[in-house]
């Protein structure tokens, strides 16, 4: 079983990424001090180890709070170069954006980041993250060991590039159920209602009903916005709840994508047929 | 003046009588069958059905990478996660399929067959063409790719195609809408045709609840929850029409209940619906096949 935590410490973005005013709002303030103090603190009550995707732009500007995290045994990985939305780039702008964030990321932490993160942001108008045609194989080539939020299986899972030569990407799990975003006076401040409580509910549900299951549960939190009393509480109710069961493994990203690759290795576990999709007269082709 | 008020009065009569007629010749579409009731004394007929669209539907509306992804949950883990719950319970469901779902994942559709589950029509593409050629083409294809996996033609299908076209097809029932609680019998808009309709509620759907943009819904629109809520909105529907000798009919999406903490909800809602007597848990041709047997369409074309 898996328990780990990630989320940018910016007020919630839009697809283009994070802008000037993202940073300079009350909010983000509270992001990256009181909200981020009070996520670690409790992390660190319960000994939780957590993935923290982290934009370049974040990264550079509050690097000494990444230090902090470093400190706790906590993983930093990618999260785009401000967050931004990739899926409509051309692949050298996209390879551009990912060295130099990777590149900062090195920089502010002293360690190459091995995972990278393509979550969603609260204006997309899906939930699950934005990637471009040439965002797996541009990970691949820079050496990333994942890509952390796919939404195909519930286990890691590998994401195949190319039929032919089986070339793959393990994808950690992600499921918008577990992202507190969608909950939390979604879409935006003043508008939506506050389903806190829903969001307990599914963390606490889907914890239960996998580890009954024997596999992994994972959750996307922003210290922003989960850090805020009531919500800290639920968190708080809802880390006690699954710290009381036996059994549970809480590596972060990093550690479980390395488990899973020498595990399940793609050559012996990665069963691909050939597709039967065919053409159809007047049908999707 | 005088002339003319009469003039407007009349007019304003003419458009009442217009929208009664409209509203009247729509009544007559309708049959229903309220003195309904249930094999071997059962007191609720239960329909579990599965609308297996998986990242067919996705692919259909140009969605991007992720949101495949999101569905391909559906064809990789959900299905078998259902498959699982309702054989644990020894109950056998209804699963939609559009007919590529058989290029897509024709292991679950074989699962799904052993198991005795019904397979129904869920449309070629998830589309109804409108070209007539064109739509009893797709529903022929869909009809023959899930043959291929069922052993025999579909009697069932949950879409809008034309009622003509399906009962020349030898279907039995539509699964859509929800115009009555029971099955009804419904004509198309020339009044002719008359289909067995195995009502289904939006608000007794899955993706209603749990699924992100779901029919193109913007942000601002999304209210989703968590499954002890929806437990006790769907117990409350089953418990009053439990009370009432009537019918539900439970819309489900493998790559939305498929996901674990939704197979659980679902498990233990069925395993309170058990502790009654009297629950009739039928696949959707059963209970099309007794209300066609007992109740059949009285034939005024």
């Amino acid at each position: 079983m898996l328990l780990y935590r990630h989320g940018g410490s910016q007020r919630s973005a839009s697809p283009q990424g994070i802008r000037a005013e993202d940073l300079t709002h009350p909010d983000a303030y509270f992001a990256a001090h009181d909200g981020l103090d009070q996520l670690i603190a409790l992390l660190r009550r319960f000994a939780i180890r957590a993935t923290f995707a982290v934009p370049a732009v974040i990264a550079q500007l509050r690097s000494e709070r990444l230090r902090d995290l470093l400190a706790d045994g906590h993983e930093i990985a990618g999260n785009g170069l401000k967050h931004e939305d990739v899926s409509s780039l051309s692949a050298v702008d996209e390879k551009k954006r990912l060295d130099l964030a990777t590149d900062i990321l090195t920089r502010a932490t002293g360690q190459c980041p091995t995972g990278w993160f393509c979550l969603p942001r609260q204006e997309d108008p899906f939930a699950g993250g934005t990637i471009s045609p040439n965002t797996m194989d541009l990970l691949i080539n820079a050496g990333y060991e994942y890509m952390g939020n796919g939404l195909a299986d519930d286990v890691p899972h590998y994401w195949v590039t190319d039929f032919a030569t089986r070339r793959a990407l393990l994808t950690l799990p992600y499921y918008y159920h577990f992202d507190d975003q969608w909950f939390l006076l979604f879409p935006r401040r003043g508008t939506g209602l506050e389903h806190a409580d829903d969001l307990f509910r599914n963390w606490r549900a889907e914890f239960n009903a996998q580890y009954k299951r024997g596999r992994q549960f994972n959750m996307v939190l922003h210290p922003g916005m989960v850090g805020w009393a009531h919500r800290l509480q639920l968190l708080e109710d809802f880390l006690a709840h699954a710290h009381a069961f036996p059994g549970v493994w809480n590596p972060c990203s990093a550690e479980c994508a390395r488990y899973w690759k020498a595990t399940y290795p793609p050559g012996e576990y990665l069963r691909l047929e050939p597709s039967i999709w065919r053409d159809h007269a007047g049908s999707l082709s | 003046m005088q002339g003319d008020a009469r003039k407007m009065t009349s007019q304003l009569e003419q458009e009442i009588e217009d929208l009664c007629t409209v509203a009247r010749r729509y009544d007559a579409r309708y049959q229903r069958i309220p003195e309904l009731t249930w094999p071997h004394g059962a007191r609720i007929a239960v329909n579990f059905t599965a609308d297996f669209d998986a990242m067919l539907l996705r692919r259909l509306l140009n969605e991007p990478p992720m949101q495949l992804a999101k569905g391909e949950f559906g064809g990789l883990v959900g299905i078998w996660r259902l498959i699982e719950l309702f054989d644990s319970h020894g109950i056998k469901a209804t699963v939609f399929a559009p007919g590529r779902i058989c290029e897509l994942y024709p292991q679950a559709l074989r699962a799904v067959a052993r198991s005795g589950h019904e397979i129904a029509d869920h449309m070629w593409e998830h589309h109804v063409p409108k070209d007539p050629a064109l739509e009893r083409d797709h529903l022929l294809k869909t009809a023959a790719a899930l043959e291929a996996f069922a052993g025999r033609r579909p009697v069932g299908t949950r879409s809008s195609h034309s009622l003509g076209l399906l009962r020349q097809e030898g279907f039995l029932y539509v699964s859509e809408d929800s115009a009555d609680h029971r099955p009804y019998y419904v004509r198309d808009a020339a009044g002719a045709h008359p289909m067995l309709n195995l009502p289904f509620h939006y608000a007794i759907d899955d993706a209603m609840f749990y699924s992100f943009a779901w029919l193109g819904s913007g942000n601002a629109a999304q209210r989703i929850t968590d499954p002890d809520r929806v437990f006790d909105l769907w117990w409350a529907a089953f418990w009053q029409q439990y009370r009432a000798g009537g019918y539900l009919n439970i819309v489900v999406h493998p790559f939305v209940s498929g996901r674990a903490l939704r197979i659980e909800m679902m498990d233990r809602l069925i395993t309170r619906m058990k502790t009654l007597p009297g629950v009739w848990f039928a696949t959707c041709e059963d209970v099309a096949r007794h209300c066609l047997a007992h109740y059949p369409v009285t034939e005024a074309e």
